[in-house]
Parts: C-alpha cells; sequence; structure tokens
C-alpha cells in the first residue's frame, strides 16, 4: 500500500514535470517575440482579435501574452517591474492610480519623443492624452475607453406603459421615471433604477457639471443632492439596499439580466458583454436600449465620465522600438477598428468606429441608442494625480460608509473632505 | 526495543527545557571538545531548515526593516528617511484604527478559539459514533476556498435578506443587527467567522497533542476516584501545556496579521476597509501595494513585528513559570 | 476521558445535539457551494437562497476544464504539494529534534528568531524577496514556491513543542546503549511523532494547495500555474463567474479532503498504540 502510494506519487510529479517543461519556450525562427501583459484574457474576445491583425501586417513578430488577472493587476504588474528588471515588452494600464505609480517609480518609458517623431496626432484620442501627461510627457496611450450610459429594458417600460428614457433627461426627470417604474414585490419586484457598488455610480454624477475636481478635498458637499436621491430612493424601494448588494456580492449584470431593473447606469463595457449574453441565452432582458447620462441643469446632454485602458511600454525593455510599433498599431486607425469589431470601444473615435459598434448584431436599432454613443465631454472617473492612489481610498471609505448607513451624508462628505486634506497635505 | 522501559516514567517532567547532562563539572579539554561537538552536531539537525530559511526569507525581511528608516517606490535611488516613516505612521489615524481594531480582533479572537478548539478536540476524542464524520466536517471550513466561503458567509448574514436575520426576525429580534454593515457590529462578525473558520484547525493540533497523554496517568487518576471534571483540570490541560502554549502564540501571531477574511467580508464592494474595520495588515498592503511607499510599508510592518515579539516573550516567560 | 457511566446517558444525548448543530454549521456553508455550484452566475447571488437549483447546471463542471487548463494547474499544484509537504517534513522534524531535545550554543535566542519572523507579514518582505529570487533567475520557475514554502519556522516549533512531550529519558537511554542523535532522531523519535507529523502533512499540505499570493506573484506563465490561481481567473474586472469558481472550489476540495480522512486515523493512534505500549 505504501509502495503503491510512493508510486503514485512520484508518478505524478513527473508527470507534472513533463507538462510543466513542454511547452514553456517558443521556438526561435528569427522572429522577434513581444512579451505584452494584460488581464482577462480568456474572457476577454478583442486581445486575440488585435494580436491577429497585428501579426497579419507583420509577419516576423510574435505577440505573446502573460495575464496577470484583473483583481490585483497593478500589483502584479509593479511588482514584476520593480527594480526596473522587465520581462515584459508591452504592458495594459488598467487605471490612473496604477498609471501614475508606474510613473512615478520611473518604470515607463516617455512616450512623447517618439509620437512627435512619428507624428501622431493626440488630439484623436479626444483630450484623454492631455489628461495623462505628466510634466509634458505622457507615458502611456490610450486603445480602449469606455464611458458612461444608461441602459433600460424597453420590455418593462412597455409593460408599465412609460415612455422610454431620452437622451436628454435632468436628474429630476431621471429619479421621477425611476420611481414611476418600481412596482411589484417579492421575486417579481421590479427596482426602478439601479447602483453598482462602485462608488463612481453615484458619487460621480456630482462632477459632471465641470466645476469641481473630485482630487481637490476640502468642500464636498457638491455630492450631497446626489448622495441624497440614491438614499431617497433606495430608502422607498426604488433600488436595492446597498448594504445588501455589498455583502451578496450581487452583480449588476444579473439582475438586469433577470429584468429586475428597469433603468441602469453602467459603463459601455457593458453593451457588450449583454449582446452576448442575449446571444447565448444567459439574459433574459432582450429588448433593451441605451441613452445618454442623465444631467444637472445646464449641463449638454451626453456629458459623463470615462475610463481608459491604455498601453504603456517599460523602461527596462531592450525591445522598445518593436514594442512602439505594437502601441501605434493597437492605439491607432487599425487597432481602434479591430476593437470596434469585436463591439468595444476603441479610444481613437469617430463616426465610423460608433457605425462599426452600433451595426454590431445585438445592439438595439432605435436612433436614440446610436445617438447615446456620441459623448459631449469625457470626466475620467479618477483623475490624474500625484496622490490618487491615496485618495481613491478615501473616496471609496466614504462612499461604503455613507451608503451603508454608518455616517449622514453631511458627516460622510465632511469627513472625506477633511480626509483627502490630509493626504494632499502630506 | 527499549522504549518499554522508559514508558513508565512521568511525561510531565519532561515539559519544559531538557535535563542538562552536562552539568559543569570541570571543563577539561576533552570536555570542550565534547562540547564542540555537541554544538556541531546540534547546528546539523537544524542547517537544512536554517540555511533554507536564513537566505530566502530572514535576509528579505533584514533587509525589509532597514527599508523603514528609507524612502523607496520599489525602483528609483532610495533616500534616508530616518525617524520621518514613524513620524508619519503614528500621526495617521487609519494606521492608528488599525492598531485599536487588530488589538480587538486579537482579544475578542484568541481566548474564543482556543476553548472551542480544545472543547471541541475533547469531545471528538471520545469513542463515539460518527467520530471522523464530525471532525472532518470541523475541517471544512479551513479548506474551503476563502473566495467561496466568504461569499456564503456573506449571504447569511446579509442584513436585509439573510436567512439568519429571518431567523432572528422570527424568534422576535425586532431590530436585528446589520452585522458586516455596520460599523460597531462589523468586528463582532469578523471575530465570529475566524472562530469558525480556524476552530477545525486548531482542533486539529489539539487532537494530536491529546495523543501523547500517557493513558496512565487516566487509569491513575480512576483508581483515585476523581470525577470527570477533576481529571480534565488536572491531568489534561496540564499535559496539554506545549500545545496550548503552540497554538496560544500561533494564533496570536496569526491574528495579528489578519488581513485576507477582513478585506473579502468588509471590503467587498467598495474595495476600501472603513475605520471601523482596518486592520495592520492592510494598511501594509496600501502602504506597499496601493502607494508603493515601501518604506512606510516597512515602518508599519516593524511595528506590528515589536508588539507581537513583546506579546511572544511575555508568554514564553509565562510559560517557562 | 470516557462519558461513558450509565448515569451520563443524559449528557451524551446533549453532546449529539451538539455535535448535530456543529456538524450543521460547518456544513451548511459547503452545501451552499455545492448547489451554487450548479447554478448560472446570474442565479448564484438570488434570495431567497434555492438550496436545489430547479435546472442543475451540470455545464459548469465540465466547463472548468476547458474554459482554464486546469488539469495542467492540477498537476502543477500536486507537484508543488508533494515536494513542499516532504521538504517540510524532513527539515522541521530533523530541526525541531536539536531545539527539543540537544543543548547547544545560543538555543533560545535561535528560536525566538525563528518564531520572531513569523509574526513578519510577507506583504512586507514581498518586494525585495522578489527582487532577490528574480536576480537569481527563479522567476517563473516552480523552484520559488518551493523555497518559499518549504522551510517555514512553523514546521519547527510545532515539532519541538510535540518532542518535547516526549519523556526526555528515552533519548537519554538511548545514548547510554551507545545510539548517535542521527539514530535517536529516526528511530525513536520520529515514530512517536506520527500524530504530529500528520498534523504537519496535513498543514502545509493545505498551505501549499491553497496558496494564492506566492504562485500569484512568481508564476506568471500559463504552463506553470496553479490551481488558486485558476479559480481566481473566474473573477472578471466587470464581471464574475461565481457558477465556475463554485464549480472549481469543490473539485479542488476533494484531494485535500482526502488527504485528511487518511491521515486523521494518527490523530487516534499516536504515541498510545504505536509508540510506548509497542
Amino acid at each position: 500500500m505504501k509502495k503503491a502510494l510512493a508510486l503514485l506519487l512520484v508518478a505524478l510529479i513527473s508527470l507534472s514535470a513533463v507538462f510543466a517543461g513542454g511547452s514553456s519556450e517558443s521556438a526561435d525562427d528569427g522572429k522577434t517575440t513581444l512579451t505584452w501583459a494584460i488581464w482577462d484574457y480568456a474572457t476577454t474576445p478583442y486581445y486575440d482579435a488585435l494580436i491577429d491583425a497585428y501579426e497579419a501586417s507583420h509577419p516576423d513578430v510574435n505577440v505573446e501574452v502573460i495575464d496577470l488577472g484583473s483583481a490585483d493587476y497593478q500589483t502584479a504588474l509593479q511588482i514584476q517591474l520593480s527594480g526596473g528588471g522587465s520581462e515584459f515588452d508591452v504592458v495594459a494600464v488598467k487605471d490612473i492610480p496604477g498609471y501614475n505609480n508606474l510613473v512615478k517609480a520611473g518604470l515607463l518609458a516617455d512616450l512623447t519623443p517618439l509620437a512627435e517623431r512619428d507624428g501622431i496626432d493626440t488630439s484623436l484620442y479626444g483630450g484623454i492624452v492631455e489628461q495623462v501627461t505628466v510634466d509634458g510627457k505622457f507615458y502611456e496611450l490610450p486603445f480602449r475607453s469606455d464611458f458612461w450610459v444608461l441602459f433600460y429594458n424597453k420590455d418593462l417600460f412597455d409593460a408599465a406603459g412609460v415612455p422610454y428614457p431620452t437622451n436628454d433627461m435632468t436628474f429630476e426627470e431621471y429619479d421621477a421615471l425611476a420611481r414611476q417604474m418600481t412596482s411589484g414585490s417579492g421575486a417579481s419586484k421590479v427596482y426602478g433604477a439601479h447602483y453598482h457598488t462602485w462608488r463612481s455610480a453615484i458619487q460621480l454624477f456630482g462632477i459632471l457639471d465641470g466645476k469641481h475636481q473630485i482630487t481637490d478635498g476640502g468642500d464636498y458637499s457638491y455630492l450631497k443632492p446626489y448622495y441624497e436621491m440614491a438614499l431617497a430612493q433606495q430608502a422607498d424601494g426604488i433600488v436595492q439596499d446597498y448594504a445588501t448588494l455589498k455583502t451578496s456580492n450581487i452583480h449588476y449584470s444579473g439582475v438586469f439580466y433577470n429584468e429586475s431593473v428597469a433603468m441602469m447606469n453602467m459603463g459601455s463595457w457593458y453593451i457588450a458583454t449583454l449582446i452576448a449574453a442575449n446571444n447565448d441565452g444567459t439574459s433574459d432582458a432582450e429588448n433593451w436600449g441605451i441613452v445618454k447620462y442623465p444631467h444637472a441643469e445646464g449641463v449638454e446632454p451626453g456629458t459623463t465620465l470615462g475610463t481608459i485602458t491604455a498601453l504603456a511600454i517599460p523602461s527596462g525593455t531592450d525591445q522598445s522600438e518593436e514594442a512602439w510599433d505594437f502601441v501605434k498599431f493597437v492605439c491607432g486607425e487599425e487597432g481602434a477598428k479591430a476593437l470596434a469589431g469585436t463591439g468595444n470601444f476603441p479610444a481613437l473615435t469617430n463616426d465610423d468606429i460608433n457605425n462599426i459598434i452600433a451595426a454590431t448584431p445585438g445592439f438595439p436599432t432605435d436612433e436614440a441608442s446610436k445617438e447615446a454613443l456620441n459623448v459631449a465631454q469625457l470626466y475620467l472617473e479618477m483623475p490624474l494625480h500625484d496622490k490618487s492612489a491615496e485618495i481613491e481610498v478615501v473616496l471609496n471609505e466614504f462612499h461604503d460608509q455613507i451608503m451603508t448607513g454608518n455616517m449622514s451624508v453631511d458627516e460622510g462628505l465632511a469627513e472625506m473632505g477633511r480626509r483627502v486634506d490630509e493626504v494632499l497635505a502630506n | 526495543m527499549l522504549k518499554k522501559k522508559e514508558s513508565e516514567a512521568p511525561a510531565f517532567t519532561a515539559n519544559g527545557l531538557p535535563i542538562d547532562r552536562s552539568i559543569k563539572i570541570v571543563k577539561s579539554k576533552a570536555a570542550k571538545r565534547e562540547e564542540v561537538k555537541r554544538n556541531l552536531v546540534a547546528y546539523s539537525f537544524i542547517a537544512p531548515n536554517f540555511i533554507g530559511f536564513a537566505i530566502f526569507t530572514l535576509v528579505p525581511i533584514v533587509f525589509a526593516f532597514a527599508l523603514a528608516f528609507l524612502n523607496w517606490n520599489g525602483n528609483t535611488e532610495m533616500t534616508w528617511a530616518g525617524l520621518d516613516n514613524f513620524k508619519y505612521i503614528f500621526t495617521n489615524e487609519m494606521f492608528l484604527a488599525s492598531l485599536k481594531n487588530t488589538f480587538v480582533y486579537t482579544i475578542g479572537t484568541v481566548p474564543l478559539t482556543l476553548v472551542v478548539a480544545l472543547f471541541l478536540a475533547i469531545v471528538l476524542n471520545q469513542k463515539i459514533r460518527g467520530r471522523n464524520f464530525f471532525r472532518t466536517v470541523s475541517f471544512f471550513p479551513y479548506v474551503g476556498s476563502l473566495v467561496a466561503i466568504t461569499a456564503v458567509w456573506n449571504m447569511l448574514f446579509n442584513p436585509s435578506m439573510g436567512p439568519i436575520n429571518e431567523i432572528l426576525i422570527r424568534l422576535g429580534v425586532e431590530d436585528p443587527p446589520r452585522w458586516i454593515a455596520d460599523n460597531d457590529w462589523a468586528m463582532f462578525t469578523i471575530v465570529l467567522f475566524s472562530v469558525w473558520k480556524y476552530m477545525g484547525y486548531y482542533m486539529v493540533i489539539y487532537l494530536a497533542g491529546l495523543q501523547g497523554i500517557n493513558t496512565e496517568l487516566y487509569e491513575a487518576a480512576s483508581i483515585d476516584g476523581v470525577n470527570t471534571w477533576q481529571k480534565f483540570w488536572y491531568v489534561t490541560l496540564p499535559q496539554l501545556r506545549n500545545t496550548t502554549f503552540f497554538i496560544l502564540i500561533m494564533l496570536t501571531i496569526q491574528c495579528f496579521k489578519v488581513y485576507d477574511i477582513v478585506y473579502m467580508l468588509a471590503g467587498a464592494g467598495s474595495g476600501a476597509l472603513s475605520q471601523a474595520t482596518t486592520v495592520l495588515v492592510y494598511e501594509i498592503y496600501n502602504s506597499a501595494f496601493r502607494y508603493w511607499r515601501l518604506g512606510v510599508a516597512s515602518a508599519e510592518a516593524l511595528v506590528l513585528f515589536a508588539i507581537v515579539l513583546v506579546v511572544t516573550i511575555v508568554q514564553f516567560k509565562l510559560d517557562k513559570e | 476521558m470516557m462519558i461513558e457511566s450509565s448515569g451520563q446517558k443524559v449528557l451524551k444525548v446533549l453532546l449529539y445535539v451538539f455535535l448535530i448543530i456543529m456538524a450543521a454549521i460547518m456544513l451548511l456553508p459547503f452545501l451552499w457551494m455545492l448547489s451554487a455550484s450548479l447554478k448560472q452566475d446570474r442565479d448564484v447571488f438570488t434570495f431567497p437562497i434555492q438550496w436545489i437549483p430547479a435546472e442543475p447546471e451540470w455545464g459548469n463542471y465540465s466547463r472548468i476544464w476547458t474554459q482554464i487548463p486546469l488539469l495542467t494547474y492540477i498537476l502543477n499544484t500536486v507537484k508543488l504539494t508533494i515536494i513542499v509537504t516532504l521538504l517540510q517534513l524532513f527539515t522541521s522534524s530533523f530541526a525541531a529534534y536539536a531545539f527539543a531535545k540537544l543543548r547547544f550554543k545560543g538555543r533560545n535566542a535561535l528560536f525566538l528568531g525563528y518564531i520572531a519572523t513569523i509574526a513578519v507579514p510577507w506583504q512586507a518582505y514581498m518586494v525585495p524577496q522578489f527582487m532577490m529570487l528574480r536576480g537569481m533567475g527563479l522567476n517563473n520557475t516552480h523552484l520559488a514556491i518551493i523555497i518559499l514554502q518549504a522551510f517555514s519556522a512553523f514546521g519547527v516549533f510545532m515539532m519541538k513543542q510535540f518532542y518535547e512531550g516526549i519523556p526526555t529519558e528515552l533519548c537519554e537511554a538511548a545514548r547510554i546503549d551507545g545510539m548517535t542523535e542521527y539514530g535517536i532522531y529516526a528511530k525513536i523519535m520520529l515514530p512517536l511523532a506520527k500524530p504530529s507529523l500528520s498534523t504537519l502533512t496535513i498543514f502545509t499540505f493545505v498551505n501549499t494547495w491553497n496558496d494564492f499570493l506566492g504562485p500569484y506573484i512568481y508564476l506568471t506563465r500559463d504552463n506553470l500555474k496553479t490551481i488558486q490561481l485558476g479559480l481566481r481567473s473566474f473573477i472578471g474586472q466587470y464581471s464574475s463567474e461565481y457558477g465556475l469558481i463554485m464549480a472549481g472550489s469543490v473539485v479542488t476540495m476533494i484531494p485535500v479532503i482526502a488527504v485528511f480522512l487518511a491521515l486523521q486515523k494518527y490523530f487516534v493512534e499516536g504515541v498510545a498504540s504505536s509508540g510506548l505500549k509497542g
């Protein structure tokens, strides 16, 4: 018995050694291999679309992806790059605080001279490049840009006999609509709206008038009307309770698929997800549409929040020219087309791109949904700031405190201001 | 074998330090050579573990401690910080809150886990039906993947729709606690979770410890006519001293280092812990991997280290008495 | 120790009631896990909890093998776990003997140093350690994980505590009989330490099996990754596949439970049956 067990163990070890060694190194056939750090490879269709497009036009280059996972992507990336030792030639940058950390540590190559040399027109990125420029230099180029819109379930509106939301709605109109659309109870309850647990979903309504920077600290009372709206909706059963969502991992896509919410503000990444879910039967919300974000009085419709995904080149790579060529491709016209073909939004925007997306099978056919893709003004969910990582933690903390009811809105916002000021002072 | 004879020796004399056979007679040359040889033999036992441990753990730790007095972001040059990092953390209210919460958590978790684990071990050391089943089941929470079990736990304790609160309401509790979503209850909920998750683990150590007790001691006690409780108090407990000591130290250290369960339970949703739930290692994680202030992270770790060291030394001293 | 006398029947009934309640509390989350592993993602977190899925989604159990290279991950994990456990058992039980039964210079200081390092959170020295191991060319090798896991102070401490419960007279007698210290370790201590060795085996096994952070930092290539990395890959940026996470958790828990069941008999037979009375 013991011997058999020992033999089995030995067999398993050698078997796994074979597995581990089997596919490690790609053959050296004179090709350049670019190593690209990304996250969520298996569930994100556009990586392969981009790589295939690039390799088709560059037959001498091999692009290899390393998936670092999404949850702690920036941490893992920065550890891998620490000390300047890099096995990556190109890295995807997931968020602004992470970008800021990498830049501060001097781990990314300055792309400004390369862009100037090759005549890259940064104005095509709708002002995003300017927003990631530090001291006149930028270290990443965006390839994907998502913006927030309002998703709604047409069947629920039809059933209630309520007209669809429009591309020009104030917050008062939105709130009234959400209340009108709430009905039923128990398992058949329909919530008029839905806020995911992210702070962006509520907090950042407040910055859309362009008068405030979320990183400024000090007086955050301008966020008060929005927190009060959300808390009142929560108290009246118009939206699901934050504490419940938080502690039960209830995911926004599930509640929308199940047709239990009428409207939901969410990023444009959800368009591709929703189309796919409707195709494979995961979702029951087959009849849906999007409209522009609600807006405050006097603010242009189509003003919304954005989040970008960018590419950067580690300063430690010895293939920076080859890497730059890849970055140019992915962030440029050709990359944008490949990306749009998968239903995702490239950072390089123009009417062509929106047409490609609106033509995706499964995208709503009404004019309003297509019109909703036109962004008037985009504010980053987290603007670039020397302390953006610290500030983000504070913003998240007090969003949670206010929404769980542990602090009143006034108390929470005052504390938030005080703590952000503390971060800024240090 | 020669084990037979020695089995009669009462085991409890072996507690604490082994008896020193080389009581200083005269330090002759031969004795000195003997001593060197003895040291070498001892070192040879320790070497395989110690060399690996020293190179791969001790060296980075020493390096990290030095970092506490430096500013470093993991790449560019280090600059001297002196005591700045310590000044910073001791004026940082989140760090101070994390110190307090970690103490509260430790004080809540250690005794409870210890008692429950010991109780379980003694019960499951009896010859009872289904013993293997019960033992295995108590070990489940320790084995289960953290993502899965924290998700379940949060569902069960969901403030508005969870079964726990539904039962409480049915039992007549008008305003059941909102558990992890309430600042006043959050830490308690986390303690409850920890005890649940780790009691099986420490039960296993106690079970192994119980096997080391010489059954003759119980037989002797039975002849003397002592009752079950007295047997527990005068035989089992003293005999488990080594085990208890080990568990006490490991449990304390583990509590001071708590991080992932707190983050998964209380940080779910927003991704940030509040002043009510933040713990030391979360602050260390933030300093190191969110802000990349490795010097600050090291200073925080050094404080944690100092606290645990003091507590451990106190425990060692108490054990010796 | 035995609660057998007839007057204590009531106590016994109470005991069983307690045990059954306890078992229920322990098992409930796992029953939920099992049930969630048979659901679609969107149904996993719905209230009221549906314990038996209306239409069991058996597909989750086949998809975990195709969506990620789970077999490779399992083999990697098995390999790492076995090597680490063997190394840990040997080096810990070996070193602990010196700490428990030998006198030598610097013993107490060295031992305290060992324990104290357990208190340093890994997050604090992860970066220097990573840079060091990368410098040695160990990034993206299984050796890195083996090195990190195999030489822990925990095992030494635990074994030492158990050895100290073994009468020193046993060693003394063996020394008088002319046995070397190595002989005493191998022929006397190890057989007596079976309960603690099996405990250490279980703990090391579980720790290595469930380890996430180490592999996450050191193993970025697909052919090297472990199960826990695979499970986390179901948690995506904008959506998580909980059905798959639960199915994966159920599958990967089976080997650990098997090891526990296989070894737990040693908790019962320990010194009493295999050692002193042998």
